[in-house]
């Protein structure tokens, strides 16, 4: 399995942090972009560049037949395929082993079988992992309303309705109660059809108060299983992650033995390869259920390679290339210090999450001790609007929980976005609420929290700072570079200034 | 100089003087002395310094959005949007009538994307907040809603319709 020359099959932060291991290893990269990404940072920082097409990912980024075109035509030998777009397509895997191309992940089998929820359901069942009370088969558009009436009555409310081919909170409901079930039912498929083609669903009791917390771990080609120490990915919000932390503030090292060995069991048990993750519900008494396997590198990897030193892709290449997991297992499931990561979204927090995409026209990024930024984006750069509006994960490392969340705080002060609206003020509010600090929250945090403040400001300015706001724009329009300044604008100026202002009127 | 801001919602007036090496800005009525320097296109350090001693520190950042006159600054950690113009130009754009609370609402698209739920008709009445039309954009369902109360006149889109940014979705009266 040779991988001498890898092509990324993504972009954004992803794209640009897979750049970076290969580039740690001295192996050449080749970038792929869209119409709209020809100058994106994935783009200036690859060794080579393929233009694939148009924005929508359907005419580039899920473009099997232009990427596998773009390896051949670069002479890459390899393909990454990040996560979202084609990481979990077993199609994809498999055109790329058919091209003969390592592609840098599980087997097209492994994606098919642990990317249906029920048969990946059905897999850890086998492997003597206890799973939500749900439905075993998949509900298509041939099953009535009725039937899934009468299934879910069994089951008991409230439940879940979620995407068999789901991932990211795409195509999933809760449902409270039996009158809500139909037009749930007619949300969720709709969703999920146009999210993953497949517009089947399935059901799953919802559990009260559960956390969520999930394994990483690493399988090669010789049958190790390496898991990692548990990541606590509970802050959510409309079932998307936004704020992940490890290890997790309430998994004993006990429980964390049972967990991991869980996850081990169930990856072994189907003979899985590469990065993956296994997610638990975790309910108040320490009883956890299976709840999905993802057969990818995961948004949330960095805080597990912050607490074990481990580098996760570049381990995903090893194992590509058929190197044995020789990394020591106990390194794996003993934290070292505590991690948290934050989400950062071009989305309005004040504005229902609206995305906000647009240029940045300002951009300081939070630097110092114990912190990672893993950026996709940079200052005069473009947000399109086409792809997720996630420009970057903040991660903060400390020696502890306290230690991580005020190097957090720090952080967030510190980062800069002009231009674009971003989430920082909402992660602001998130760590400086008393029960997060406390570790008291479940899956449903930040929707019941956000619920409760009905869109009054996440984070109430100082008093004076419209006042000084004011005075910082009067002070920068009376000293801006002439080069900058508008037509129009009163005052001194430079000659410059006063020959611009003559164009400008002409 | 003397411009006007607009910010939180108030208008406030400025007038701006050099002093020696510093600025004598005053705010309606308070008065800052402000040692400046500009750091970068957008970036300035201000000191003030009123009372001679220590002058409290303000890392500032301007940048200029596409609207003339719209400005975001950042400082102490928080982006404070506002508008600013010099004194006596002319006044500022529709944005003000919306943020003032007068006039009808009219409610658009913020980006290019497809109606996938109307949730108001004409004649509703409807509340501060309440949601309007659900536009699938940027992968996520986004529901626009109304910025006061008021009663529905028009409903200028249908569900599957694709929308471009600014497209006229709802008016609210």
């Amino acid at each position: 399995m040779p991988v001498t020359k890898i092509l990324i099959a993504n972009r954004g932060e992803i794209a640009v942090r897979i750049i970076r291991a290969c580039r740690d290893m001295g192996l050449p990269t080749v970038a792929v972009y869209s119409d709209c990404d020809r100058a994106a940072l994935h783009v200036r920082m690859a060794g080579e560049a393929v233009h694939l097409g148009a924005n929508p990912p359907r005419e580039s980024y899920l473009r099997i037949d232009r990427i596998l075109d773009a390896a051949r035509r670069s002479g890459a030998d390899a393909v990454h395929p990040g996560y979202g777009f084609l990481a979990e397509n077993e199609d994809f895997a498999a055109a790329c082993a058919d091209a003969g191309l390592t592609f840098i992940g599980p087997s097209a089998d492994a994606i098919r079988l642990m990317g249906s929820k029920t048969a990946a359901r059905q897999a850890a069942m086998a492997a003597g992992v206890p799973v939500v009370p749900g439905t075993e088969a998949p509900l298509g558009e041939d099953v009535s309303d009725a039937d899934v009436r009468r299934i879910a009555d069994g089951i008991g409310y409230p439940l879940m309705l979620k995407a068999v081919a789901g991932g990211g909170g795409k195509g999933m409901r809760m449902v409270a109660a039996p009158e809500d079930l139909a037009s749930a039912l007619r949300a969720a498929r709709s969703e999920a059809g146009s999210a993953f083609g497949d517009s089947s669903v399935y059901l799953e009791r919802r559990l009260l108060r559960p956390r969520h917390i999930e394994v990483q771990l690493l399988g090669d080609h010789h049958g190790t299983v390496v898991p990692f120490v548990e990541r606590e990915c509970s802050i959510q919000r409309r079932h998307q992650k936004v704020v992940e932390e490890s290890p997790s503030p309430v998994v004993s090292p006990e429980l964390r033995e049972r967990l991991t060995s869980a996850a081990a069991a169930v990856a072994r048990s189907v003979g899985y390869t590469n990065a993956g993750t296994i997610e638990f519900l975790v309910d108040e008494d320490g009883a956890f259920y299976f709840l999905e396997m993802n057969t990818r590198l995961q948004v949330e990897h960095p805080i597990t390679e912050m607490v074990t030193g481990v580098d996760l892709v570049q381990w995903q290449i090893r194992i590509a290339r058929g190197e044995p997991l020789t990394l020591n297992p106990g390194q794996a499931i003993r934290p070292h210090g505590h991690a948290v990561e934050c989400r950062v979204y071009a989305e309005d927090p004040a504005a229902g999450f609206m995305p906000s995409p647009g240029r940045i026209r300002g951009l300081r990024v939070p630097q110092g001790p114990g912190i990672r930024d893993d950026s996709g984006v940079y200052e005069g750069g473009e947000v399109p609007i086409f792809y997720d509006p996630m420009i970057s994960k903040l991660v903060a490392w400390g020696e502890d929980r306290a230690h991580a969340l005020a190097r957090m705080r720090r952080a967030l002060a510190e980062y800069e976005v002009l231009g674009i609206r971003t989430t920082i003020p909402f992660f602001q509010w998130v760590l400086d609420d008393e029960d997060f600090v406390a570790g008291r929250f479940d899956t449903t945090f930040i929707d019941r929290k956000l619920g409760g403040r009905n869109g009054e400001p996440l984070v109430a300015p100082p008093a004076d700072l419209e006042e000084l706001a004011a005075v910082a724009a009067a002070v920068h329009l009376a000293t801006r570079p002439a080069a900058a300044a508008p037509a129009g604008v009163a005052g001194a100026g430079s000659r410059w200034q006063q020959a611009g202002r003559v164009e400008g009127l002409r | 100089m003397q411009y006007e801001v607009e910010v939180g919602a108030r208008r406030r007036q400025v007038t701006l003087a050099r002093e020696g090496d510093a600025f004598r800005v005053t705010v309606d009525e308070r008065v800052y002395l402000v040692d400046a320097r500009r750091v970068s296109a957008t970036a300035l350090s201000l000191l003030l310094v009123d009372d001679g001693e220590a002058g409290r520190s303000l890392d500032a950042s301007v940048a200029s959005l596409a609207d003339a006159g719209a400005f975001e600054v950042r400082l102490a950690g928080h982006v404070v949007p506002l508008q600013i113009r010099p004194a006596g130009a002319r006044a500022f754009g529709r944005r003000d009538a919306a943020a003032a609370g007068v006039g009808p609402q009219r409610v658009t698209a913020p980006m290019p994307g497809k109606v996938v739920k109307v949730l108001v008709a004409p004649g509703d009445e409807v509340a501060a907040r309440q949601g309007l039309v659900v536009v699938e954009a940027m992968k996520m369902e986004n529901e626009l809603r109304a910025g006061r109360p008021g009663r529905v006149r028009d409903v200028a889109v249908a569900e599957g319709q694709s929308v471009e940014a600014g497209t006229l979705l709802v008016v609210v009266e």
